[in-house]
């Protein structure tokens, strides 16, 4: 069904050509050209340290790139300013470490971009934000503060909090790399269920489960290179390069 | 070892004489060879120690200004150092210690000084706890205005709410200025020295600048054509030399030997010497006032 | 004691000048200082050095210059701090808006002295909020501005109470110099001139300045105090 989807709609969503970046003299992207259509789910998984994470940054351009171009919706990505602002509101992003702002209950803080960015009617803002809460399953934490609640619900209500702003786009760098075991699931299956909505999602994750079953194409990544693309059953199955290869060998026997 | 005290006693006596004949023709006093006092007198006592603490102001120009070397000069420091002669002390054995006006009727309390001249103005409120010798001098207060400005003319010109004046915080000046003003909060500047004034004055910040006559004068001496006093001096302030109360028989002693000075000359030139060069024109030297 | 007693109405007058300078310079601080802040945490480098070389500037500047510019160098350029005489605020605070500048230079002199350690208080703070957070507003879509006033400052504030009552304390104390560039009435001044006109003895004199700065940093003290005690509850 997902494979329909993205045939049908045809255009790209985010678009990757010739991305080049630096740390200092750390060269964390290499040449990067990809291509995400939309309504697909893409996981980029490969070592700690391969530039995963930056990759997922540079798309609402939390951090800038060096050389190259990204295209998000058919534009290219503006210079800081308003124009940005405007593209991050409709790029939903969830980060490892949650942060959900620790001075605001979990309500208001997904509240607060349909408030103060969309100008929303704080009542409008407000319903959305208590379905969406639902939707996670969190509706009773609405009035607590973020310090309050566990791991899993905070990424949870982080998931609602970017999903709130109604994005095109939802990024995830490592969701579940804080969370206890026993919470890594909970997240997951909000994941799944948003994947299976047609939202268009990259997510960088090591959950090779949530790989094989939720991602339309699995991007592995190494030394600030794309080594390898493929459909999950394709890539799991039958990985090209040696690489690959090797960085599944380690994690799948354990 | 044991001739050593007495060789001591024979060298200050031989100063004391010394000092006392560079004093010159004098007639009050001593009798112009060693100087012998009451016993158990405080003229006796500091005589003996050949030293004496005295109390003066470091930053009035005129009367005590501490100068580049650290020594204070003026024409309080010249009446003081007159004193000291006068009780065979050679001024390079004073000892000058700062006494800002908030703290002067405390030092000569706790005996921290011996004496204090220090633009030290007699009053009743102070008798109650140190006793005056003097005056020596009259000051008065005065207002200093622009050259050009012939609206202020006393301290009634600030009744009516308009015309802004300027003093130095915590001074006697500035309470004295204060019943003339309709409202202190909108008339009354105050800075933390007199140079400050003038520049507000001159600035138009302010009308007027009040304060004793002597410091008005040094600073219309010192701005040629700028400034000029408004009106006659509106207070009396009779300058005494402060020391501890009831000491009457040095009280007696300090007002004896200024009214020799008043006479002999002494006083005319330490005037001359110092405050003088801001104001020419020599003081009458007051009555002494044995209260 | 009885110069206290006696003396009350000196004392209460002069505390409620002072407390008028206090208050109108703490505002006046905060505001600056806040001002500068985010200058120096703006993304544009024009800004920041602006920010930056202000601190620096007047944080190392001894406060008796500042209040000789202010005082001598505003009327030379000529300024009478005519734009402290807010309307509104002059009728609570009468003596902004009379014609003798120095009430204001006081208080624009307390400001912009201590509005520089108001800044670095809260520069501390903001760089006690974990960098997530700013991260996170971004990426919803949040300007700069927006990023500093709902989630960046409510949060470093915070974190900046305690320092920025130290400063807070120190102006209140530091007022007691307004009374030497212009300013006739404050509290140490009136009380000091006891001393002067009544010969009044100054050892209880000063104890009843004391006593009326402590009436003012004590309660500030107290509800800094309350302050971090409750933030450390809502962690």
């Amino acid at each position: 069904m997902t494979d329909g989807v993205t045939q049908a709609s045809g255009d790209h969503l985010i678009v990757f050509d010739q991305v080049n970046k630096w740390f200092g003299n750390l060269h964390v992207l290499r040449d990067v050209g990809l291509r995400v259509r939309r309504g697909e789910v893409v996981v980029v998984i490969g070592p700690s340290g391969g530039g995963k994470s930056t990759l997922c940054r540079v798309v609402n351009r939390l951090e800038p790139i060096n050389s190259g171009t990204i295209w998000f919706d058919g534009r290219r990505l503006p210079e800081e300013g308003r124009q940005l602002a405007r593209l991050r509101s409709e790029v939903g992003m969830v980060f490892q470490s949650f942060n959900l702002f620790a001075h605001k209950t979990i309500l208001e803080n997904v509240t607060l971009g349909p408030v103060k960015v969309r100008r929303e009617r704080p009542a409008t803002a407000r319903d959305r934000a208590m379905s969406l809460l639902d939707r996670v399953g969190i509706t009773d934490q609405a009035n607590k503060y973020p310090a309050q609640l566990s791991g899993g619900q905070q990424q949870r209500a982080a998931i609602a909090r970017a999903l709130a702003m109604q994005p095109k786009a939802m990024l995830f760098d490592e969701p579940t790399s804080a969370l206890d075991p026993e919470m890594v699931g909970e997240v997951l299956d909000v994941m799944t269920t948003l994947a299976r909505d047609g939202m268009t999602m990259v997510v960088v994750t090591h959950e090779m489960g949530f790989a094989r079953h939720a991602a339309n194409r699995v991007v592995f990544m190494a030394d600030g290179q794309l080594v390898e693309e493929a459909p999950p059953a394709e890539f799991f199955g039958n990985p090209r390069s040696d690489r690959a290869k090797d960085f599944l060998s380690k994690i799948l026997t354990h | 070892m044991r001739t050593k005290p007495l060789v001591a006693l024979v060298a200050i006596a031989g100063l004391a004489l010394g000092v006392a004949a560079c004093g010159g023709d004098d007639k009050g006093g001593g009798t112009g060879t060693t100087k012998t006092f009451e016993a158990g007198t405080t003229m006796e006592r500091l005589n003996k120690a050949q030293k004496i603490t005295v109390g003066t102001k470091f930053d009035q120009p005129g009367f005590g200004l501490k100068n580049l070397s650290g020594k204070p000069e003026g024409f309080d420091v010249e009446i003081a150092k007159i004193i000291a002669t006068e009780l065979g002390i050679p001024a390079d054995k004073i000892e000058w210690k700062e006494t800002p006006s908030a703290i002067r009727e405390q030092v000569i309390q706790n005996g921290d000084v011996d004496i204090v001249a220090a633009t030290y103005t007699i009053n009743e409120p102070r008798k109650q706890k140190i006793d005056f010798a003097g005056p020596y001098y009259v000051a008065g207060q005065h207002i200093m205005v622009r050259n050009d400005d012939s609206s202020i003319t006393g301290p009634d010109s600030f009744k009516d709410g308009t015309k802004k004046v300027c003093s130095v915080t915590n001074s006697t000046p500035a309470n004295n200025i204060k019943k003339y003003l309709k409202d202190e909060a909108t008339q009354l500047v105050l800075f933390d020295i007199y140079q400050k004034c003038v520049t507000a004055l001159e600035g138009k910040q302010v009308d007027a600048v009040t304060t004793d006559n002597v410091i008005l004068t040094g600073f219309i001496a010192n701005n040629a054509g700028k400034f000029k006093l408004a009106g006659t001096k509106f207070t009396d302030e009779p300058y005494g030399i402060g020391l501890k109360k009831g000491d009457d028989k040095f009280r007696e002693f300090i007002n004896k030997t200024l009214e020799t000075i008043f006479g002999d000359g002494r006083y005319e030139k330490a005037w001359r010497d110092t405050a003088g060069k801001f104001d020419p024109n020599l003081p009458a030297p007051p009555s002494v006032n044995r209260y | 004691m009885n110069v206290l007693v006696d003396n009350f109405d000196v004392f209460a007058g002069g505390f409620w000048v002072t407390l008028q300078v206090c208050l109108l310079s703490t505002a006046g601080a905060l505001l600056l200082g806040t001002g500068a802040a985010v200058l120096r945490i703006s993304p544009i480098p024009p800004l920041r050095w602006m920010g930056t070389a202000y601190v620096t500037v007047i944080r190392n500047a001894p406060l008796t210059v500042i209040f000789f510019f202010v005082a001598f160098g505003l009327p030379a350029l000529g300024s009478n701090a005519a734009f402290l005489d807010i309307p509104g605020l002059n009728k609570v605070f009468s003596r902004l808006g009379i014609d003798l500048p120095y009430f204001r230079f006081a208080i624009l002199a307390l400001s912009v002295y201590t509005g520089a350690f108001v800044c670095e208080a809260l520069r501390s703070g903001v760089n006690a909020v974990a960098a997530g957070q700013a991260e996170a507003a971004r990426a919803l879509g949040l300007t700069f501005t927006q990023n500093l006033r709902y989630v960046i400052l409510p949060q470093a504030w915070k974190a900046a109470v305690v320092p920025l009552g130290t400063v807070l304390i120190a102006m209140i104390k530091n007022s007691a110099l307004a009374g030497f560039f212009g300013l006739s009435g404050d509290l140490s001044q009136a009380a000091q001139d006891l001393a002067i006109v009544k010969a009044l003895p100054v050892v209880p004199v000063f104890i009843g300045i004391s006593i009326g700065f402590l009436v003012m940093t004590v309660p500030l003290g107290l509800l800094l105090d309350r302050v971090e005690r409750r933030r450390a509850v809502a962690r």
